[in-house]
């Protein structure tokens, strides 16, 4: 493939497509990632959540039919998702429950719950299939795509809205649009997003302000929980109906980067993970031109710590600056006077 | 991580009990999934550790290997350990030992396959290059937390991917051995692999220069003006600024010295081990070393013990899963239950609390006094 058919093919609507696919289980828990990140309880475990969502979700879609044979067929995949969830946001207040209570640190709890959800899925795996490479001997079930009707029929439209072969999305794609809005509505136009932005502020301020600091933390890390499992259930329901070893591969931590990359807002941030995701996909693109992806896959890293570092000069920048006004206006007032 | 001067005999305890109840909790999930639980354990908890028996021949040692296995692992532990227990003790959060690791081992693997020379100068060109090449990757989120606030976790977890896609690129593109049938560089010149010196096993000189390495760090941390500023800079960040120390210099400097010892860690596996790069040259230990810091309480005397002990659970975990059907994950799963349970610095004072209550809850209290009150 020459360099012109790779360019050519970026600009196509199968490429956003593909973006938006692999954009999807960034996005979900880069929303996490900042919940958690604007209480000031950095969660560096989104990673492990992804990871232990990911695996319940099969084992338990799995295992549904036979549990409970009187249900209608298509429950079971999302008793499986809804398992997933729990158990990640059961890491997520074990992490705030040490934290918060038990003055474990926050980074190192978190660590260990990566640790955990790392050796502990392999371990009940092994348990359960014999294999420790993945689930491939269950079967277990997916959540469903979503197809938008009609549009099929139009050249193109059909490419972008129901993806490249017209089966449309998973579920989860719609789920981070719709739940990208409700964040930043959340954030910015309820005051439980105005406490919680305080508290990640400024906690000693907030609580003399009457904010239960403690419970606002609390929140943000059971929906970092939340938010990692719907990330780690579309890799392992939607994305693939197979649980792999490690499947999220960092997934979580450039979902944390993507945090950081976005200045710490909803919109900025699913920009980064979607920028992450075309990275990605481009990456793909470029192994048939003999690239090697090494190249690819140190964009991220590589645009995270250069926004880490323009965000904090610019910071500095913005503080010298109001600095300086606030004194001119202390000079000119004690002229006036 | 906050370290307040406890007495030592309490701190012990403390590790100990933490070490028991892991363990115990981990024995309790094998027995769920295991039909032969206690045979497991045994072999995790006995494993590496050599059988001594009276032969026809005389004295014999079985399982020199397992020693040695035990031995090479606890090595790399202790290198990580002291890299993560420096950053730790000033204070930052460092995690970026794992991309120091692959740093450090492609230096040495450099060195060791494009330069030629004797011996021993040799391994110590490959080594210095190790060290220095960790030294600058811990440097550079050193400066960058120092003097432009970039948060550390974020930045060394980032330079962990690129150090690993580096190393990968270099390795795929340029030293790769074409007719090897895997993914792999040819193997080290016999005057850049650290000779071995426990015979039978690949327990090389590593073993004397990380003896050396935890000596110098502890010097470095508890005899120098550099050890000292770095104390304080952990203690105290404010403190140490109204004292003259200069902190981002301290900050900086702090993770590059980590940086180093992990780099060497690198060169232990590459010349030591595998004597040849491969893909996957560390699965992760970069972070093991965290729960070995963790359990030394960041003191460089104690982590050869926290090394050892944690290398031998390790060894212990790959003789169970081949003798067993538990998976080698199980350590895993006492890793977890060993860093958050002693992180958590207010669960003893809690449970003497709730002790107390539990002992004197005004239900009983009341009884004890109409008890008193009946026998008067």
């Amino acid at each position: 493939m020459s360099f012109e058919t790779v360019i050519s093919s970026i600009f196509t609507l199968a490429f956003i497509a593909t973006v938006i696919r692999i954009s999807t289980p960034l996005i979900l828990p880069a929303l996490g990632g900042l919940f958690s990140e604007l209480a000031g309880v950095i969660n560096i475990a989104l990673e492990g959540l992804m990871l232990a969502a990911a695996f319940f979700g099969v084992v338990i879609g799995t295992f549904s039919p036979q549990w409970f044979p009187g249900l209608p067929f298509w429950v079971h995949p999302w008793l499986g998702a809804l398992a997933g969830i729990l158990v990640a946001m059961l890491l997520a207040w074990i992490i705030a429950f040490f934290h918060l209570e038990l003055g474990a640190d926050i980074i190192l709890t978190a660590l260990a719950i990566n640790i955990l959800a790392q050796g502990g899925t392999v371990f009940i795996m092994f348990a359960l299939t014999g294999d420790k490479g993945s689930t491939s001997t269950l079967a277990s079930p997916a959540i469903p795509n979503v197809v938008i009707p009609f549009v099929n029929n139009v050249p193109g439209l059909g490419t972008l809205l129901n993806a490249e072969n017209l089966t449309g999305y998973n579920i989860m794609t719609y789920a981070a649009i719709i739940f990208t809005v409700l964040v930043w509505i959340m954030l910015y136009r309820t005051p439980i997003g105005a406490h919680l932005r305080a508290v990640g502020e400024n906690p000693a301020a907030a609580a003399s302000v009457g904010i239960n600091v403690k419970r606002v933390q609390y929140m943000a890390l059971l929906l970092s929980g939340f938010f990692s499992a719907l990330g780690g259930i579309n890799l392992s329901m939607g994305y693939l109906t197979i649980f792999q070893a490690n499947m999220t591969a960092g997934r979580g931590f450039i979902a944390l980067a993507a945090v950081f990359l976005g200045n710490k807002n909803p919109i900025g941030t699913v920009i980064a993970a979607i920028i992450f995701g075309a990275a990605t996909a481009l990456g793909a693109q470029m192994g048939t031109l003999n690239v090697p992806n090494q190249y690819i896959e140190m964009i991220p890293p590589f645009v995270t710590i250069a926004a880490l570092v323009i965000y904090n000069l610019r910071r500095r920048a913005q503080i010298a600056a109001s600095a300086r006004k606030f004194q001119e206006k202390m000079q000119t007032e004690q002229e006036v006077v | 991580m906050t370290e307040k001067r406890k007495p030592f005999l309490l701190d012990l305890l403390r590790i100990v009990t933490v070490i028991i109840v892991a363990l115990l909790l981990g024995f309790l999930i094998t027995v769920m999934v295991s039909e032969e639980p206690v045979a497991a354990f045994e072999s995790l908890l006995t494993g590496p550790f050599p059988k001594i028996s009276m032969g026809e021949a005389g004295l014999q040692l079985k399982g020199i290997n397992r020693f040695g296995n035990w031995l090479e692992d606890s090595i790399t532990l202790i290198l990580v350990g002291l890299a993560v227990a420096v950053v730790f003790r000033a204070q930052q959060f460092s995690l970026g030992a794992e991309g120091q690791i692959y740093i450090g081992a492609l230096a040495a693997g450099i060195v060791s396959l494009f330069i030629s020379a004797p011996l021993a100068i040799h391994i110590g060109l490959a080594l210095i290059a190790a060290a220095l090449a960790g030294f600058i990757w811990g440097w550079v989120p050193g400066v960058l937390k120092a003097y432009v606030n970039a948060d550390e976790i974020v930045s060394t977890l980032m330079l962990n991917v690129i150090a690993i896609q580096i190393y990968r690129l270099l390795l795929t593109q340029w030293l790769r051995n074409p007719d090897a049938g895997y993914i792999a560089t040819e193997f080290f010149p016999e005057t850049a692999v650290l000779p071995i010196i426990i015979p039978g096993t690949r327990v090389t000189i590593a073993l004397i220069l990380t003896v050396a390495a935890i000596i110098g760090t502890w010097f470095l941390m508890m005899r120098t003006p550099l050890g000292y500023e770095l104390r304080v800079v952990g203690d105290n960040l404010k403190f140490a600024e109204y004292g003259g120390v200069n902190t981002k210099r301290t900050i900086a400097l702090s993770m590059a010295i980590s940086g180093a010892l992990a780099g060497l860690a690198g060169a232990h596996l590459s010349m030591g081990l595998l004597k040849q790069l491969t893909l996957n040259i560390s699965l992760g230990i970069g972070f093991e070393g965290i729960v070995v810091a963790l359990l030394a309480r960041n003191d460089p005397k104690a982590v050869p013990l926290a090394g050892l002990f944690y290398g031998y659970l390790r060894t212990g975990a790959q003789i169970m899963e081949r003798s067993s059907d538990v998976t080698r994950e199980v350590v895993l799963i006492i890793q977890a239950i060993i860093i958050i349970l002693i992180t958590a610095e207010r669960m003893l004072p809690l449970l003497q609390e709730w002790w107390k209550k539990r002992r004197h809850s005004p239900d009983e209290l009341i009884a004890e006094a109409q008890e008193a009150a009946d026998v008067v």
